[in-house]
């Protein structure tokens, strides 16, 4: 039987779910996430769950109450070939930098299309339910068994109710822009090696740059921390999850119990999702970020009208330090966050793609991998 | 964002911070109004508001009563429950 690992962001019922944060330490859900019963009935065996930072917004991990990384557990699982995929949260790219930074493969589906339901809620309108594997070929696999109807996901897309990713809707690509953004010497050099191979394949290269994809980061940093602010708001110490010793009253029991079980990177990200969302600043910020998701949303359609694909990087470089930031590290990511759009990572390297391309996506990974050669 | 305004957001969002941590936050909150300059550059005078990325399924379902989950159930996961009631301090003296 094919294993599969989960985010710890993915509702089972048989394991504990923690969203990497200590508020959800030992926490079981009464339901299995939508995810988990179509690979179940796909003949996939769950083999665990993979930790996460924090509400899995941090770059990589790094945040898990627990200590693990997901970059540890998840490579080394895929690595070792123990495993045929992990299914992977993305709300603010970290399973994309993971792949990017360890050579693996990773699918950010299009928006709508994998169903949320049974999923630690954080940006809703741009988290996606992705999959990451050793190959192309394993990560079609998986995403095959997850796509599709799921009525109790009020935010599918309605051509998911027909959307089949066996049904091969790609054309062989021909032209694919590349997005100019600075990043280390060794992210450059994948950038390179990528271009070298697709030229090599007869792909026609050319060379963009955009102010608008730029100011997807700063866009989706404001969308994601407003919705993260109201989704942990259910959090308080009384339904479930964590509650502090240290209280009298109603109020102290509230704040202490969030204020000891929230990590410092999400505690910042709702007060930040709570002042953009103020009187004060909501037409400024708020509805600024959602002017601009449609300018981006723009942007890419008119490129998509002349490639078949963005490349880009996923991340700036291939470690990390206590000194990067997963809210300054998201602008590679940012892009297909905010607007919904599929992108895979690959070789190193991050394409993404018009809407329901995710087939046309991983071909194009194909070839950056060299898989089947 | 002053240190007065950010207690507030505390209060509101049910967190108490330290000193270094408020100082840190404080230091996150200026380089997003910074990045706010990339975001003011771009007209969208005339750009709607995108709410939902792509159109979405209306989720339409017959209004039948279904009990999904017992009492027991529910609170499994509760802190302190008490004969078959969620747990709080007294609320009134």
């Amino acid at each position: 039987m094919k294993k599969i690992l989960l985010d710890d962001m993915i509702l089972t019922k048989d394991l504990p779910t923690a969203a990497g944060s200590k508020m959800l330490d030992g926490y079981m859900s009464l339901f299995d996430a939508t995810v988990v019963e179509k690979l179940t009935a796909a003949g996939f065996e769950i083999g665990g769950k993979v930790p996460v930072g924090e509400m899995a917004i941090d770059l990589v991990g790094e945040t898990c109450y627990a200590g693990a990384t997901h970059t540890a557990a998840a490579a080394k699982a895929l690595k070792n070939d123990t495993v045929s995929g992990v299914i992977a949260f993305d709300v603010n790219g970290a399973p994309r930098r993971v792949a990017a930074q360890n050579d693996l493969i990773f699918l950010k589906p299009t928006y709508g299309t994998v169903s949320r339901y049974g999923t630690v809620p954080v940006a809703c309108s741009g988290e996606t339910v992705g999959v990451m594997a050793n190959t192309v070929t394993d990560c079609r696999q998986v995403l095959t068994a997850i796509v599709g109807k799921d009525e109790r996901d009020g935010t599918m897309h309605a051509d998911a109710l027909t959307y089949d990713l066996a049904m091969d809707m790609a054309k062989p690509a021909k032209k694919v822009a590349i997005l100019k953004m600075a990043a280390d010497a060794e992210v450059t050099a994948k950038i390179e090696a990528a271009k070298a191979e697709m030229a090599a394949n007869g792909i026609e290269i050319t060379e963009i740059e955009s102010a608008e994809l730029m100011a997807a980061k700063t866009a989706w940093n404001i969308l994601m921390c407003a919705e993260l602010c109201n989704n942990v708001s259910r959090y308080d110490g009384i339904k479930y999850g964590y509650r502090t010793k240290n209280y009298k009253t109603i109020d102290e029991l509230y704040t202490n119990s969030r204020t000891e079980a929230f990590g410092d990177l999400l505690k910042t990200a709702i007060l930040f999702g709570s002042d953009v969302l103020s009187t004060k600043n909501y037409m400024a910020k708020y509805d600024k970020a959602l002017r601009i998701r449609r300018v981006i949303a723009e942007v890419f359609a008119k490129l998509f009208a002349n490639a078949d694909a963005v490349l880009m990087p996923a991340c700036s470089k291939m470690a990390y330090t206590d000194a990067d930031s997963a809210f300054e590290e998201n602008k590679y990511t940012a892009p297909a966050s905010i607007t919904g759009l599929p992108a895979v990572v690959a070789g190193g390297v991050q394409l993404i793609g018009p809407a329901f391309a995710d087939s046309a996506l991983l071909d194009l990974a194909k070839i950056l991998v060299k898989e089947g050669k | 964002m002053d240190k007065n305004t950010l207690l507030s957001l505390e209060k509101v969002n049910q967190l108490s911070l330290t000193d270094a941590q408020r100082d840190a936050v404080l230091a996150f909150f200026a380089k997003q109004e910074e990045d706010m300059a990339a975001l003011n550059a771009i007209d969208t005078s005339n750009v709607e508001r995108m709410v939902h990325v792509m159109p979405i399924l209306t989720v339409v379902r017959e209004d039948v009563e279904k009990k999904l989950f017992t009492r027991d159930e529910l609170q499994k996961g509760a802190p302190e429950t008490m004969d078959g009631y969620w747990q709080v301090p007294r609320l009134v003296e």
